[in-house]
Order: structure tokens, then C-alpha cells, then sequence
């Protein structure tokens, strides 16, 4: 795929990123909304999207008159959003629930464990707690901590975990040392107790010398029982915060602490990532980013009902390019629904609407798909008896003893019956065109690249042969970048397009389109021309400035397509449901 | 928890012994050779009072694997019983004995044949499992309740 490739040149980028601050990138931004943006610029980083066609623009090379007052704010095709790593992820809940902490005057916790409930909506939150704090409290789990603070742990206690530790270091299970728990671990420790006669509703052993622990619902298990049951939950149903008291129909929530408490090192590290991961999938705002091997997260508050009139694609600091509403790679201009829709028709139909329209032919009086099967040109149709000529399509009955060719082309039934077959494949020829299209801007994008892969290793020689820098040499990725990322638009341009209702508004949108193929061609054409020192510098410039104009038309087709959508203008000859 | 599953089904056996639900039971099953075989239970349910279900007492096995109490019993009618819930094959499908639903380990042999029990009478058209007794459910309840009622006259212990 495309992207992957496009990844691989940003994350070179990013390399050198990695060590400085990201808001030093935005330091090369000229779009003054994000100058002027009272936040702090890293979390602008969505937008390093086009950073480097500023760049160039920047420099006054080059302005295209549709890009005139763009820069003054965000573009209409471009949405807001953040990219987090997990670690900043795991720094953001503790930011949201030192808030409510701070609010209602709750341990972090607890806070932590009543948000998670709400799925970190704090609204409902709010809401719901003020209501009735002790029954948010219940649902979430939370042992209140006062009954566990006035108790001490027994000495008994103490030495059954010491010695749990060294016994699991045979067996190579790490469990961590009391010193390294949290202090809401170390505190549940204080309900651990020996209780003789009791009897673990688990194994039923009743062994005195296994100690057991009870949520405040009072269901009691001795720890091996718990941790086993964790462990089960953890490791082969993947669940973290949602796991219950082990007792039936019981709905008390296990909370972080008692796990921290009970579990082996390795399962509460993998708890930890667990509740991440669900913390994620379970917020509307938040997406993985699905390039392989990618553990970035993006942040977006477009609404998942603003996606008939919004393409909200994000990048990914690893460079990859997608939509947050679908997680398909980005298809801007084109709605996540005829996105949806047109991908699933070429996949249903591209190979079997191109053979139908090189192999077969309609019948020109029942309109039957007629596939010939033998070399003569006399047809009969097998579902009408209808006999006509394959070439001329007109009846056979005016071709006389002539049985093996057609001389009778202009003939008027012959025409009439072509014209009918027109019609009725008119459709089939449209969806063809746009097909081909779409088609056609992929393959280039891929040919673009390995052109590109193979002027980057010239580049590098003529670098080291010549007194060129490695700045002077570097407009090539750009231009390749920006050709590609034109090409990907293009591609969905068409399958835009495919689905417009035809009106005055579709010729604005052909001629955006048409404009910027053509510019997109020129650069094309520019990274095939041949490369010496003598002239590069000319090509230099000559690249640079097709690179800024190209990407103004780009702009220049997104936001109007943009525009379109928040006036409302578009028309399209499908319903926009699945 | 491989290591408890015996003797938590002692245990669980004794308990039986000492209290159970009027009308129940549930034992070990027997080997050919004479053992017991404590991971096969036999078991009978009987109908409640007041439904078409009453009179009879419908025999299934639990079978249970070596990994219980972490996972749960699979419980089958013997014969296959006429029940919208119940596969062709007699396994009951109800949430409190599927593993990935709501079962937990802290649930009793008790539990799961009460949970049973009430099933009979109150079959769930969201998760059907054979085609005959949930059609008749749906679109001819009287047929439907014959059914019920001609096969607890057949299930009446001798």
C-alpha cells in the first residue's frame, strides 16, 4: 500500500524529531492559527500535515491565487486533533482525575476507578456523582479505604507475602515487594486476613494456612483462588475493568488496588495495558493508529454524526496518514460512506464489469449478457431465440447467405440496436471511468515512489561527488511526498466524483480536479527528468516551485470540497446510509 | 486451579449431602468398574410447581473439566430435552455456565441447576438453540405448551 511507503520517509523525518521538542517543528509553521493558539503548540502536532509545503511558500516562491487567505487560519478539511504516545496517555488520566480528585475531595483512586466506570466522561460523571456518590462509588468498585486504613496488616500476614515472593522465584513468577506497590495496594493489604474455619467459596479447602481477602461485599476467597481468577480473566478473556467479584451475580468491580495487591508482576503490568487499551477502544475521541506496529494514539473530537459533512483525516506522528472516522488510509475529499461504498464496489465489480465489457455483448432485443462462445458471428440468442449479427448487432435475417462477415454496418436496425446497447451500458462505461481513473492514481503513486527511490540513491552520489549539501539535495523527497500525497487525493477525487449528483457544482469540482492533475502530472514528470550537476539546480528550482503549487491546488480541491459540505452544496446520487 | 478441581467437587458433594433443593439431585457418577467418576455427575431437575413444567424431573449430566472451577460444567439433558435453550444435542445454553459470559467460579453445583430450573419455565428468545421449540414458542404457544406438558408426563420418576 501506498502509505506504508509515505510512513517510511517521515519516520526518518521523525528520527531527528525524536530528540527536540515537537513543538520545534512548529516553529516552521506560518499558519498563523497556530502561532496564535493560546495551547501549547504540541499538541498542534496534527497539523505538521503540510508543514513542509509552508515551507516553501514561506519563502515567497510561489502563491497560487487560491491559496490566498488560507493561511490565516485552519483549513475547513482540516480537523483538530492530538497524537498521544501510551505513556502521555497514562498522564492524561492521572491529569483528569487529579481533577475530579481535587473537586470532590476523593483520593486519585478512587477517582481513577469511578471515571473508568463512566468511561471518562466526565459530564455524566459529574452528574451522576453529585446524584448519588454512594452508589457511583458501588458500581465502581470502590472499597472504601477507611475500614482498610484503621486496620494494620498482621505480622502473619507479612511473612505469608514475603514468602510467596521467594517461593515464586523457583517457578520464575515475579511478584513485586511490598515497598513497590501503590499505597492504595499496600492499604487493601491491610483486609488480607487468616481466618480459621473460614471457607473459600472457590476450592473449598478451607486451608488455615492460606489467607483470604473479601471486597466490601464481603465475598471471601482465599488469595490463591483470587489470583488465579485474575489471572484467568486477565490472560485469556482480556478483561481489566470489568472484572467482578468472583461470587454469582455479584456485581462488585475487583479495582486496580486489590489487583495490584493479589496478581504476579507480570499480570498487573499486563492489566495495566489492558485497561489502557480499553480506555481507548471505549472513548469515542480516541483511535489507534492502525499502521502495523504503530502504538501512537490520536485524539479527535469530530463526532462520529458530523461524518457526513466532515473527512477528518489525521496523521500520525509515525507519518501515517488516515481517517479518524473510519480508520481507513486517508481518502479525503471523499465522506467515510462513499468511501465505504465505492471500495466495496470495486471490489465486487472492477474484474467482472471490465471482462463483461470486453467479452460479452447484449442482446440486442431482450438485453441478455451474451458471452460468444464459437468463432461465427451469427448469435442466437439461448433466452429469446433472437438471431443477430455479433458485430453489427443488427438481425441476422438482413445478412443474407453472407455467414462469416458483416459488411452491413451503417445498416439502420444494426445502428438502432447499437445505440440500445449504448444506453443500457452507459452506466457500466461511467462507473468504468471513474474506475479507471481511481486505478490509474494508485498505480502512479506506486511507479512515483520507486522513481523517487531510485533519484534519492542518484542523489546521494551526486552528493558525495559534488559540493552540494544535503539541503540542497532534500527537495526531492518533498516533492515526492507532496506528488504522492496528490496522488492519494486524486484517486479519491474520482470515486468522489462517481458519486455526484451532476450539477453546476460537479464542473467547479471537475475543473479543482482537473487543475490539479494536471499540475500533478507536470511534477510527476519533473522527478523523471534526468539529474546532473549542472542543471540541478535549475531542476531545483523548477521542482520547488511545481512542489508549492501543486500542493496549493490540493488545498485548493479540499477546501472547497470542504466548503461544499458546510454549505451544503453537494448532491449525490446515492443515499448516504449503508 | 487445575490442582483444586477434586476437591472442591468433594467438598461441593458434601455440601449436597448436607442441603440441597427439595426435589433435586446430584451425585458422581458411577464407572462401569464400580468408582465413582467425580468429574461426572448425574443430576435431575424437577419442574417448579405451577407451570406446565411441573410433575416431571428432567436428568442431565454435568460434565466437568479438569480446569473447574475456572471454568464452568457443561451441562447436558439426557435425553436431549424440548426446550428453545437446549442444542439438539441437550446442552443447556444459558449465560451462567458459558465461559465467556457470566460465569464465575464462585458459583455452586446448586446455583447451576436452580439456574437451570428456572430456564424451564422462562426460556430466552434472544439466544434460541433448536429450531422445533423455539419456532413452536414463538408462533404457536398452545402447540408449544402441549409439547411441554406431554413431555413432563413423560419425565414423571417411577
Amino acid at each position: 500500500m501506498p502509505v506504508t511507503d509515505s510512513t517510511a520517509f517521515h519516520n526518518n523525518d521523525n528520527d531527528q524529531l525524536d530528540g527536540m521538542d515537537m513543538s520545534a517543528t512548529g516553529s516552521d509553521y506560518d499558519d498563523d492559527f497556530l502561532m496564535s493558539d493560546p495551547y501549547d503548540p504540541e499538541e498542534y502536532d496534527g497539523v505538521e500535515d503540510d508543514g513542509f509545503y509552508d515551507e516553501i511558500g514561506g519563502q515567497g516562491l510561489f502563491t497560487a491565487e487560491g491559496t490566498k487567505g488560507l493561511e490565516e487560519r485552519r483549513p475547513l478539511y482540516q480537523v483538530e486533533y492530538e497524537t498521544h504516545s501510551e505513556s502521555e496517555l497514562v498522564q492524561l488520566q492521572k491529569e483528569e482525575a487529579a481533577k475530579v480528585s481535587g473537586v470532590f475531595g476523593i483520593p486519585m483512586s478512587h477517582a481513577t476507578m469511578m471515571l473508568r466506570s463512566m468511561k471518562w466522561n466526565k459530564e455524566r460523571f459529574f452528574e451522576r456523582f453529585t446524584e448519588n456518590p454512594e452508589k457511583v462509588q458501588l458500581e465502581a468498585g470502590i472499597v472504601t479505604l477507611e475500614e482498610a486504613a484503621q486496620r494494620r496488616v498482621t505480622p502473619e500476614v507479612k511473612q505469608y507475602f514475603a514468602d510467596r515472593r521467594v517461593r515464586a522465584v523457583e517457578s520464575n513468577v515475579q511478584y513485586p515487594d511490598w515497598e513497590e506497590l501503590s499505597p492504595e495496594a499496600q492499604t487493601q493489604r491491610n483486609l488480607v486476613e487468616f481466618i480459621p474455619d473460614a471457607l473459600c467459596e472457590i476450592c473449598f479447602s478451607g486451608d488455615p494456612s492460606v489467607p483470604t481477602y473479601a471486597l466490601p461485599c464481603r465475598h471471601r476467597y482465599c488469595i490463591d483462588c483470587y489470583r488465579e481468577y485474575l489471572t484467568h480473566k486477565i490472560w485469556d478473556e482480556g478483561l481489566s475493568a470489568r472484572i467482578q467479584c468472583p461470587e454469582f451475580q455479584c456485581p462488585i468491580i475487583v479495582g486496580e488496588p486489590v489487583v495490584e495487591m493479589l496478581v504476579s508482576s507480570a499480570d498487573f503490568s499486563r492489566y495495566r495495558n489492558l485497561l489502557l487499551r480499553s480506555y481507548v477502544s471505549e472513548n469515542d475521541t480516541m483511535r489507534w493508529c492502525p499502521a502495523p506496529g504503530c502504538e501512537y494514539i490520536i485524539e479527535c473530537h469530530t463526532p462520529q454524526s458530523a461524518l457526513l459533512s466532515t473527512v477528518p483525516t489525521v496523521r500520525c506522528r509515525c507519518g501515517h496518514a488516515f481517517c479518524f472516522g473510519c480508520g481507513l488510509d486517508d481518502h479525503q475529499p471523499c465522506l467515510c460512506i462513499l468511501a465505504r461504498k465505492w471500495l466495496k464496489k470495486c471490489s465486487d465489480e472492477s474484474e467482472t464489469s471490465t471482462w463483461i465489457s470486453v467479452n460479452t455483448q447484449e442482446c440486442p432485443k431482450c438485453q441478455a449478457v451474451i458471452e460468444k462462445n464459437g468463432g461465427c458471428n451469427h448469435m442466437t440468442c439461448r433466452k429469446c431465440q433472437h438471431e443477430f449479427c455479433w458485430v453489427c448487432l443488427g438481425p441476422w435475417s438482413q445478412h443474407g447467405r453472407a455467414w462469416y462477415n458483416c459488411n452491413r454496418y451503417d445498416e439502420n436496425a444494426s445502428k438502432q440496436a447499437r445505440s440500445a446497447q449504448e444506453k443500457s451500458r452507459e452506466a457500466l462505461t461511467r462507473y468504468l471511468h471513474y474506475q479507471t481513473r481511481y486505478a490509474n492514481h494508485e498505480r502512479s503513486a506506486d511507479l512515483d515512489r520507486d522513481m523517487y527511490r531510485k533519484t534519492e540513491r542518484k542523489m546521494e552520489l551526486m552528493q558525495q561527488a559534488s559540493s552540494l549539501s544535503w539541503i540542497e539535495v532534500q527537495f526531492l523527497r518533498d516533492a515526492a511526498d507532496t506528488l504522492i500525497q496528490c496522488r492519494m487525493t486524486l484517486k479519491w477525487t474520482y470515486a468522489f466524483a462517481f458519486y455526484l449528483a451532476r450539477n453546476n457544482m460537479t464542473e467547479l469540482f471537475e475543473d479543482n480536479q482537473r487543475d490539479l492533475e494536471m499540475a500533478t502530472e507536470q511534477l510527476s514528470e519533473f522527478l523523471e527528468s534526468p539529474i546532473n550537476p549542472d542543471t540541478i539546480s535549475t531542476l531545483r528550482q523548477q521542482v520547488l516551485d511545481k512542489t508549492a503549487y501543486v500542493a496549493s491546488r490540493r488545498k485548493v480541491v479540499l477546501e472547497d470540497t470542504a466548503r461544499g459540505f458546510a454549505e451544503d452544496r453537494w448532491d449525490f446520487n446515492v443515499s448516504l446510509t449503508e | 486451579m487445575s490442582g483444586i478441581c477434586k476437591t472442591r467437587l468433594m467438598e461441593e458433594r458434601k455440601q449436597w449431602r448436607k442441603d440441597h433443593p427439595y426435589g433435586f439431585y446430584a451425585r458422581p457418577s458411577r464407572r462401569d468398574d464400580g468408582t465413582l467418576d467425580m468429574m461426572k455427575w448425574q443430576a435431575g431437575i424437577p419442574g417448579k410447581a405451577n407451570t406446565p413444567w411441573d410433575k416431571g424431573v428432567y436428568k442431565l449430566v454435568l460434565l466437568f473439566p479438569d480446569e473447574y472451577p475456572t471454568k464452568p460444567p457443561k451441562c447436558q439433558f439426557t435425553p436431549p430435552l424440548f426446550h428453545p435453550n437446549v442444542y439438539p444435542s441437550g446442552t443447556v445454553c444459558l449465560s451462567i455456565i458459558n465461559v465467556d459470559e457470566d460465569w464465575k467460579p464462585g458459583i455452586t453445583i446448586k446455583q447451576i441447576l436452580l439456574g437451570i430450573q428456572d430456564l424451564l419455565d422462562n426460556p430466552n428468545p434472544n439466544s434460541p438453540a433448536q429450531a422445533e421449540a423455539y419456532h413452536l414458542f414463538k408462533k404457536s404457544p398452545e402447540v408449544y405448551l402441549k409439547r411441554v406438558r406431554q413431555q413432563a408426563n413423560e419425565n414423571i420418576p417411577a
